[in-house]
């Protein structure tokens, strides 16, 4: 089993959820698993897309009272 | 009240701006720095892709400043919230009534492999005029081949300044009728953070043939010896060319309590009333707080008129507000959004860019004098809300 990570990104909207998300992945290694919280809407197709292009694996993908909550297992590293 | 101590750290825009109002008011105000000049950043990219002079973008912090204003030319290595007393390098010792933190956020070429040799061969058009003057020693002799702009984090001033560094590359290849492609690496799935933006950039981008872009692309290191960037899936691109956006860190303050900072250093603020978190007499505004908002000089500018109103018993918020100008060589737009509401949407235009052009120049003077310039500001920030241009877009 890899570590677990939580980023908080909800309230940010410019430049949003992904930018934390990358610094997180940054120091991820293969396992590793990172959740995302977030408020921006625009994120649920964000990170849909930031999946199939980089290759990882979404765990869940949540909405619960205006939060999304994104579980993603890293996979792609080389 | 008359006669209290302001402690300004930094000689940034935001700085600048909050000194001159505060000094304006009658209060005793210090601002520390420790670099005597003062640029206007955006202008790195002119330097760096049209070959401009950092003459012309440069003025001495002095020339800025309010004469009441104290400035010590000194580097602030201690602050401590909870004694009100600050430390210089020099060991100058400061005591306050207020602080204001606008010290800027620190340039990291140590987060990735290669981007330090990188750096100091290319330079780049964030970390100085100087840096961006390599830039152009290298774009004004290249004849042909492939100059890369990587994008290895998001979290850094003007976002759109990326993609202004291509477009202006671009245009300058194409006017002088030279075999260079500009590419641009991105880690988000979409050319731009917000996705309907994107694709207004992505249509521009289109329109030059000398352009190309790779999005979810996650730069993990940099072989300099090779000129490949290197994917975090281990892919390569071979460039000839590279210029680098450094990583963004808080200031390199040793700040009292610890706790005031966050895992990257940047100062944790109350988002809307600046103060830094549970001090009401400290405030941090611009690229050194943790603001969830784009790293930009318009933060830093409406900060500096929050705080000020703050400071004298009134009770300003900060909205959020962006309005970062993403220019092409003679077109423009603006991304502006704020904390409830995405970037809207926006058209190209000529005139945004001259609009664009008029900021430049009121710059330097809307530092010195910020109380006759802020009608204007006014004037185009209420007509440009997020809520006003709403769906309709821009």
């Amino acid at each position: 089993m890899g570590d677990k990570k939580t980023v908080d990104a909800r309230g940010m909207a410019c430049p949003g959820p992904i930018a934390k998300l990358t610094r997180a992945y940054r120091e991820a290694k293969n396992g590793d698993v990172i959740e995302i919280l977030a408020t921006d809407q625009g994120f649920i197709p964000d990170i849909k897309a930031w999946i199939e292009s980089t290759g990882n694996k979404l765990i869940e993908l949540k909405q619960d009272g205006g939060v999304i909550r994104a579980v993603i297992e890293v996979t792609a590293k080389k | 009240m008359n006669g209290e101590k302001v402690l300004v750290v930094g000689g940034g825009a935001g700085g600048l701006l909050v000194s001159n109002l505060l000094a304006g008011d009658g209060k005793e105000v210090t601002l520390v720095t420790d670099n005597p000049e003062h640029y206007f950043q955006p202008a790195n990219l002119f330097i760096a892709f049209k070959g401009e002079s950092p003459e012309s973008y440069k003025r001495s912090v002095e020339s800025l400043l309010d004469p009441k204003v104290r400035l010590i030319l000194d580097k602030l290595s201690k602050l401590d919230l909870g004694n009100r007393t600050a430390l210089t390098e020099r060991g100058k010792r400061l005591e306050y009534d207020y602080v204001i933190v606008a010290a800027g956020a620190r340039m990291d070429y140590n987060s990735l492999p290669g981007m330090k040799e990188n750096f100091e061969t290319f330079g780049d058009y964030y970390s100085s005029p100087e840096a961006a003057v390599k830039v152009w020693n290298t774009v004004s002799r290249m004849k042909n081949g492939k100059l890369i702009i990587g994008v290895p984090d998001l979290i850094i001033k003007c976002p759109p300044a990326p993609h202004k560094g291509v477009f202006l590359a671009a245009e300058f290849f194409k006017k002088e009728k030279r075999d260079v492609t500009v590419e641009l690496l991105y880690p988000s799935p979409h050319i731009y953070t917000e996705a309907e933006l994107a694709k207004t950039i992505e249509s521009k981008m289109k329109s030059f043939s000398n352009i190309e872009y790779r999005t979810s692309f996650l730069i993990d290191s940099v072989d300099t010896g090779r000129k490949v960037v290197i994917g975090m899936n281990g892919e390569e691109i071979k460039y000839d060319a590279l210029v680098l956006i450094p990583f963004h860190k808080g200031p390199d303050i040793d700040v009292n309590p610890a706790e005031a900072r966050d895992d990257d250093g940047f100062i944790k603020v109350d988002k809307r009333k600046l103060n830094i978190t549970s001090y009401d007499d400290a405030f941090a505004i611009g690229d050194c707080n943790n603001a969830p908002t784009s790293k930009t000089g318009v933060a830093a500018h409406l900060g500096a008129f929050v705080v000020w109103k703050r400071i004298n018993g009134r009770n300003a918020e900060y909205s959020g507000r962006t309005n970062c100008p993403l220019i092409t060589d003679d077109e423009a737009i603006f991304v502006i959004s704020d904390y409830d509401h995405k970037p809207v949407g926006q058209r190209f235009s000529r005139l945004k860019r001259l609009m664009e052009d008029l900021f430049v120049a009121m710059y330097f003077p809307s530092l010195r004098y910020p109380r006759k310039f802020e009608p204007i500001f006014d004037v185009y920030f209420n007509a440009t809300e997020p809520h006003i241009l709403g769906e309709k877009g821009w």
